[in-house]
């Protein structure tokens, strides 16, 4: 099993941002796809996840609508609003501007 | 926006709907999960343990959640509100004692502030109050000639008036008005109107003085300075309030004709409505009227003589004009202007006028001498409404930190059961605001009708005064504001106390670790609330005290079935040659009336609110600086006020205005300006100067009956007949205003119900226009000169039953809280063989030690406090043997009552249950 690395505080709404992006999905899904794009490295704490999603659905960066699941139950789905994509847009820059300046201080750029 | 307004709007009302979408969603998501684990190939039971520690909490997770949605502020809120009511609802008695404190504390202050803001905060209702500005900071009145208060102007002549507005570029208006309009009521009729004369108050005021205030009218239009020149049609403005009450707003009042005095006067506009003048007072003037008007209508020649100062002088001043500057220039203006009069002419004059200057102060509030009379009473009264809120809070500090305590194995198992420390602290905090808010409300209530009870006490029989008891926004925001620092105040202590609380005590029985009682903070309440109630009662004390030696002084005078009727033959349009035979007429018609004894007429009467001051001089003696009172009396006068001749003879039939002039002097008169022993009559006196010494021979000596303020004493007073003028005078008499006498005094043998209309008859029998301007028992006009004195001294009788009342509550509340504490000790000392009166003696002492301890801080406070309250105090200076006494038996008595409920509660204990219990 790779080892796990706890998300660095404020990247959770990007990475549930990024995975929307991809299509709607409800909660679990998103926990799944973010552990399995991630190769396994990042895990989210699934305590925090559900709080991240009603705070975007506030923020109305996602929406959200009760759908049926792959093994026919009742979910929740999330999808991204025009307002999520404008955000992950913004928000994928402030990340790339980061890790670049972080990098730099580090000297390994 | 709008979204996250509904999103939350949603989380709110649809609070089960949210809830149960929030418990389906995290179900899927765990299920999902076991799914998995199930898949990876563990068994149902370690597939389900693995998830529940890989989601940890759930009930956190949903109350994250919930968070999110941002719903828990306002939701817990609610939730808080509604578990705190159904607390209270479960304890009547402890919600019924604090909000009953509340609201009497709060309550009580809050009216005391209404009076406060309605009186002392008041500004004149006119525009951009904050620009004017008063040329003076004394409230002298009405007129007078000559250097007063060491210099210091406040009043002025209409010619000095005129200088300095011509001279004045600062202000952009400068207006002026009568400074006593209220000594001098004007009468007033319709034309055409079948209603008698009404005796009425009027101002007399400058050309601009509507514009000065920035006035516009509420029909026709306000005075100009056209209005106000010689020879002018003249013209009045009616105040908005008389036009409705006594003519219903009728229009055509506008432009109709009014007989003023005698003479017609053509209404040219209403003022604003509210506009009440340039004071407070609680006779504002009904008609204003300009200045050049009053020689014709009052017949007073002061008007032009640049001796005569009678005006008070408000501008508007321009913006950026310095006040220090301008404060030096008028000064200097007003001493140019009076080194051309004949008072300081002199050579003594010039260096009395060096010490003339003005002080300018601030005009918002207009002329503030209404202020100046309450201010001291409103001062003391706010403290003492402080000191009860004090005590208040402090009873509601005890009763809720009692109650925290009882509450603590709760609020300890809750801790156990994992409640976050803030939120009980916030639960705790939304009982007490809860209570605060609910006594703020009950507290209005009671502030509402306690400003009534004031107003009514303060002013009694006062119907137009401009003051109103409904409470203002200022009021409400202080009252609510009262209540929320109180409800935080009293809430945070024991909050945290009770939120200490560690969950092992909530397993332990608590009863058992502290016998000593009731801790320190409890007690510590307790003292503070009884040394602050001695301060109450010894201050209620001396009140009562105060106000019984001035109700029990000997004024010196007759009482009984007089009735004092106030009139102005100079309103009623007699000439100064007519009064003598007017005098004569009305002493006849009265003794013409059955049952009427004595028919006394003088300028004022003992024990009435104005009197006539000038210096004396005795012939051939040097002049002692000493301010008389002169009354003009007719032959009854003395036996109609009960006054008593004590030596010579007092003023009779004989003293017309052609014999020769004569005065009868008062005891203290003699006292201060005759050797001891030597004897006063055949002297001759006069007001100081040159030949005035010898203007009046003295034919008698009277007591010293009181007038104007039973706290005067050794008042020096000289008594001379009606009609004779002092044989130095230049004076024409048709210009000696002096003459007009404004009292009767009948005495009657027997009560009359009915004298009033009987006085209102004889008098228009004698013409129309003698018009009655007041009438009163001699009783009652005596009684309304103490109601300031008997205003403070039950308004501290009541605050301070009220403190008393709330500390014996407070007291009773720990001593009942300690006996259920020490149940278990109390059981086993009984079972040990204690007797039950030693249990009885083992509570009281704890009552009787705290209160010992309240005195003892008490006792000093009060002596000290008494030097702030002495001025107004009547022969108290400190706080004597009785009043201390009296004070400390009352509290000694209410810790009994305190005590002996709970102690005999501890006596009826059954040992056996006692122990049981526990």
């Amino acid at each position: 099993m790779a080892q796990h690395i706890e998300l660095p505080q404020g990247t959770l709404d990007l990475l549930i941002l990024r995975t929307l992006a991809l299509g709607r999905q409800h909660g679990w899904a998103i926990s799944e796809r973010v552990q399995q794009m991630s190769s396994d490295v990042l895990r989210i704490q699934q305590g925090s996840l559900y709080p991240a999603l009603h705070r975007l659905e506030r923020r109305g960066l996602i929406t959200a609508h009760w759908g049926t699941s792959e093994n026919n139950r009742r979910a929740k789905y999330y999808e991204l609003s025009k307002s999520g994509h404008q955000q992950l847009e913004v928000e994928k820059d402030a990340w790339a501007k980061l890790t670049v300046a972080v990098a730099q201080v580090l000297g390994t750029a | 926006m709008l979204s996250d307004l509904i999103f939350r709007l949603r989380s709110l009302f649809q609070r089960s709907a949210v809830e149960d979408e929030l418990d389906d969603e995290l179900k899927f998501h765990l299920e999902q999960q076991v799914e998995k684990h199930v898949r990876a190939g563990l068994t149902q039971e370690e597939a389900m343990r693995q998830t529940r520690l890989e989601f940890g909490s759930l009930g956190r997770v949903k109350e994250d959640c919930r968070e999110s949605r941002g719903i828990t502020f306002l939701a817990t809120t609610a939730q808080d509100i509604r578990y705190a009511l159904r607390q209270l609802r479960r304890a009547p008695g402890f919600t019924i004692t604090v909000l009953l404190t509340l609201a009497l504390g709060i309550g009580a202050n809050a009216a005391i502030f209404t009076l406060v803001n309605a009186v002392l905060l008041k500004k004149l209702p006119v525009a951009d109050p904050g620009s004017l500005v008063r040329l003076g900071d004394n409230n002298d009145c009405c007129q007078g000639s000559g250097l007063r208060r060491n210099g210091d102007y406040a009043m002025f002549s209409t010619d000095a008036y005129e200088q300095l507005k011509k001279n004045l570029p600062e202000f952009e208006e400068l207006a002026a008005m009568q400074a006593g309009f209220g000594g001098r009521p004007i009468i007033a009729r319709r034309d055409g109107s079948q209603m008698e004369s009404r005796s009425v108050m009027g101002e007399f005021v400058s050309g601009n003085y509507f514009s000065t205030f920035g006035l516009q009218p509420w029909a026709g239009r306000l005075l100009m300075e056209a209005d106000n020149t010689k020879g002018a049609p003249m013209a009045a403005v009616m105040s908005y309030e008389e036009w409705q009450r006594n003519f219903s707003g009728d229009a055509s009042v506008v432009g109709s004709t009014f007989w003023i005095n005698t003479k017609p006067v053509t209404i040219v506009g209403i003022a604003p409505e509210g506009f009440y003048g340039d004071r407070l007072s609680t006779a504002p003037p009904e008609f204003y009227l300009p200045i050049e008007a009053m020689p014709v209508l009052a017949n007073v020649q002061y008007v032009h003589n640049p001796n005569q100062n009678w005006l008070y002088i408000i501008g508007r001043i321009k913006t950026s004009v310095a006040l220090a500057p301008l404060q030096t220039k008028v000064t200097a203006l007003l001493r140019q202007v009076l080194a051309t009069t004949n008072v300081f002419s002199s050579q003594e004059g010039k260096t009395r006028l060096e010490k003339v200057h003005v002080v300018l102060t601030p005009g918002s509030a207009g002329i503030q001498s209404m202020q100046e009379g309450y201010a001291s009473h409103l001062n003391l009264l706010m403290c003492i409404a402080s000191l009860v809120l004090l005590i208040a809070c402090a009873n509601i500090a005890n009763l809720l930190l009692v109650r925290g305590m009882a509450r603590r194995a709760e609020i300890s198992m809750r801790v156990a059961l994992g409640a976050m420390r803030g939120r009980i602290i916030r639960q705790l905090l939304t009982e007490s605001i809860l209570l605060a808010g609910m006594g703020g409300i009950v507290g209005l209530v009671v502030a509402y009708a306690g400003a009534r009870m004031l107003l009514m006490l303060a002013f009694p029989g006062a119907q137009n005064i401009p003051i109103h008891a409904s409470p203002s926004i200022s009021v409400l925001a202080f009252a609510c504001g009262l209540s929320l620092l109180t409800g935080l105040l009293f809430g945070v202590a024991p909050a945290w106390i009770a939120a200490q609380a560690g969950p092992v005590d909530a397993l332990r029985n608590s009863a058992r670790n502290t016998t000593a009682g009731a801790p320190l903070l409890q007690r510590s309440l307790v003292v503070l609330q009884v040394g602050l109630s001695l301060v109450l009662l010894v201050g209620a004390g001396l009140f009562l005290q105060s106000l019984r030696k001035l109700e029990s002084k000997d004024l010196k005078l007759g009482a009984t079935n007089r009735y004092i009727v106030h009139i102005s033959p100079q309103a009623a349009g007699y000439s100064q040659t007519k009064l003598e035979a007017l005098y004569q007429t009305m002493e006849n018609r009265f003794h013409a009336l059955p049952g009427v004894m004595k028919v006394g007429i003088a300028s004022y009467t003992p024990m009435e609110n104005n009197n006539n001051g000038w210096d004396v001089q005795v012939q051939g003696r040097p002049f002692l600086p000493a301010m008389t009172s002169i009354i003009r009396a007719n032959a009854e006068y003395f036996d109609s006020v009960g006054t008593r001749v004590v030596m010579g003879r007092g003023i009779d039939i004989r003293d017309t205005s052609t014999a020769t002039p004569v005065a009868v002097v008062n005891q203290a008169f003699v006292k201060k300006l005759f050797d001891p022993g030597e004897n006063p009559i055949g002297h001759h006196i006069g007001s100081a100067g040159k030949n005035s010494p010898g203007d009046f021979e003295i034919v008698g000596v009277v007591e010293d009956t009181a007038y104007t303020d039973a706290r005067w004493k050794d008042h020096i007073m000289y008594f001379v007949p009606a009609m004779q003028r002092s044989i130095s005078t230049k004076l024409p008499i048709e210009r000696d205003e002096e003459l007009y006498l404004g009292a009767l005094v009948i005495e009657t043998d027997r009560p009359f119900n009915n004298m009033e209309k009987l006085a209102r008859t004889t008098l228009a029998g004698i013409n129309p226009n003698l018009t009655v301007t007041k009438f009163q028992t001699f009783e009652d006009q005596i009684a309304d000169r103490f109601s300031a004195d008997r205003l403070i001294s039950r308004l501290s009788t009541l605050f301070g039953a009220l403190a008393l009342l709330l500390s014996t509550v407070g007291l009773y509340g720990v001593t009942a809280y300690t006996v259920e504490r020490r149940t278990p000790e109390i059981g086993i000392r009984m079972a040990l063989g204690a007797e039950r009166t030693e249990v009885v003696g083992l509570v009281m002492r704890g009552a009787m030690i705290q209160m010992c301890v309240g005195l003892a801080i008490g006792i000093p406070v009060a002596l000290l406090s008494v030097r702030f309250v002495r001025s107004q105090l009547y022969e108290i200076t400190s706080a004597n043997f009785n009043v201390m006494t009296g004070a400390i038996l009352i509290l000694t008595l209410a810790t009994f009552v305190a005590g002996i409920i709970p102690a005999r509660r501890a006596a009826s204990i059954d040992p056996v249950r006692a122990l049981r219990a526990d």
